[in-house]
């Protein structure tokens, strides 16, 4: 078909829908994201948004790199919604200027959880929701946004709230043929599962997720998965079949460069090696994950296995550098609300104070000093 | 308006996917056509510039994840068609280019989803007649 299509005048459109080819899209979504956004000229910018086919690019190469670079695409997700939000009807051909602008919404939101901004990623979900309404058939779009809330839900722990919503978004991905999200979903159940203590249930579902040929085109989710399920053979000390099946996440991993999933595999292997009585081996893992989770700014994920060391240092009769990890952690803790984590740090915290048997000022001094330091 | 077989770009790229979209919406076509020029009162070259962009529009709308179906989708084209002819339409009229009858006036004040479904129910019974065994098309 030509791809000449002028309509005249049109006042909602400061250019027509020509469509790029999938080079020239790229190409150009590449230039934006490659400069940084300083120094975007208003061509970049007008070129860029005015080629439907760059915007979805755009989004697309986001899209890898929230897995990669959470903190950046979170930036680029948000700048890129008000850059959209800025002239909605000058954007793409009918309803794409709402559907773009709900895409860089859901994918802020989504790395704002990732990052531990759990406000924050409400904020975008809503707006997301918002931007969505306004097209053509919102419902599949609208399921996206369901699934992210409830992996919101899940991150506060509110368990029953996620068994509630899940089975109807896992019937209407189903009924959508959304493979992607519905085996998100899936993966969401068997992870709730072992939270709750339901371990058998959580291992089957991890087994039949590791099984599912969809899986394999999905390398940082089948990561996830064999990570939760190694830790899990390993609390039960089926340690040989954890050993084959955290190899097969590493070389996974390692293949497909994804940090998250490989902080992720640190954390299930630290997990495996505490179950297993070898603690100092178990700290090294944590601190490594800490460190990835840390660089990737997830601050939440950092601060909850700090508090989760500090316990094995404990243990180990490390108390100073227990009660380092618990002081670390108290900022963000602090900040996210994050209140289990909170009255643990508190009773770790007095613990090690305890059984060092030194003054309850070295407590507050601790703290000063950290505080001064930062 | 004709889609062409002409080499380009795209054409080179097409994948059987690209392909069912176009096959629908040659189908409806003449529907969109007819809905352009006889409903909503635009004229012949107009309406041809307009199902061009309508097909680009298409062509991303099935490819957004969750959208079933080319096929499936075609209710949401018509969807699509009456909202674009409503809002050109109106924007016509409203700097005075044209003048518009009463006919037309009302169309454009009527939502375009429920014109659209209008012109679906056209859609079945134009297929009704066309293939008698496969009236759920």
């Amino acid at each position: 078909m030509p791809e000449t299509a002028r309509i005249l005048k049109f006042p909602h459109r400061g250019r027509v829908a020509v469509g790029l080819c999938l080079e020239s899209a790229k190409s150009l979504a590449l230039r934006y994201l490659d400069t940084p956004m300083s120094e975007r000229s208003s061509d970049l910018l007008e070129n860029c948004i005015a080629e439907p086919d760059a915007i979805l690019a755009l989004l697309g190469e986001l899209r890898e790199r929230c897995n990669t670079v959470p903190a950046i695409a979170n930036d680029e997700a948000a700048k890129l919604f008000w850059l959209l939000n800025e002239r909605p009807d000058r954007v793409g051909v009918f309803d794409e200027g709402h559907y773009f602008a709900g895409e860089a919404a859901l994918m802020a939101g989504a790395t704002s959880r990732l990052l531990g901004k759990r406000d924050d990623a409400e904020l975008w979900f809503d707006r997301a929701e918002s931007r969505y309404h306004r097209t053509i058939n919102p419902g599949a779009a609208l399921g996206r946004v369901s699934l992210e809330r409830l992996v919101l839900l899940y991150d506060a722990r509110r368990y029953e709230r996620v068994f509630e919503i899940l089975p109807s978004l896992v019937e209407s991905f189903g009924k959508w043929g959304m493979v992607r999200e519905a085996l998100k979903c899936r993966l969401l159940e068997a992870m709730t599962l072992k939270e709750t203590a339901r371990l058998s249930e959580a291992v089957n579902r991890f087994r039949s997720l590791k099984n599912d040929p969809n899986v394999a085109s999905e390398p940082a989710m089948h990561g996830v998965i064999l990570a939760h399920l190694a830790e899990l053979l390993s609390s039960n000390a089926e340690h040989l079949e954890a050993t084959s099946i955290y190899k097969e996440a590493l070389s996974l991993q390692h293949d497909d460069r994804q940090p998250i999933a490989v902080a992720h595999l640190k954390v299930a292997m630290g997990e495996g090696l505490r179950e297993q009585g070898r603690i100092d081996e178990a700290v090294e893992s944590y601190r490594s994950a800490i460190s990835d989770y840390a660089g990737l700014g997830m601050q939440t994920l950092a601060a909850y296995l700090r508090v989760v060391t500090s316990e094995m240092l404990i243990a180990l009769s490390r108390y100073r550098e227990a009660e380092w990890e618990l002081l670390a952690a108290l900022p963000t803790i602090e900040e996210q609300k994050m209140v289990p984590e909170g009255f643990a740090a508190v009773t770790l915290l007095k613990e090690s104070v305890r059984r060092r048997k030194t003054d309850s000022n070295a407590l507050r001094e601790l703290r000063e000093h950290l505080q001064a330091s930062k | 308006m004709e889609i062409s077989d002409e080499s380009g770009p795209t054409v080179h790229q097409e994948d059987p996917f690209e392909k069912e979209i176009r096959a629908v919406f040659q189908d409806t076509l003449g529907l969109i056509h007819i809905a352009l020029v006889a409903h909503y009162g635009l004229e012949e070259t107009e309406a041809t510039e307009l199902e061009k962009d309508l097909y680009v529009w298409f062509v991303r709308f099935c490819m957004r994840p969750g959208n079933r179906s080319p096929k499936e989708s075609r209710p949401f084209l018509l969807v699509a068609c009456c909202q674009f002819a409503r809002e050109y339409q109106r924007y016509i009229v409203g700097t005075g280019v044209r003048e518009t009858n009463d006919k037309v006036r009302e169309l454009l004040n009527r939502e375009p989803a429920d014109v659209a479904q209008d012109f679906s129910q056209s859609l079945e019974l134009l297929n009704y007649r066309h293939h008698p065994d496969h009236s759920d098309a």
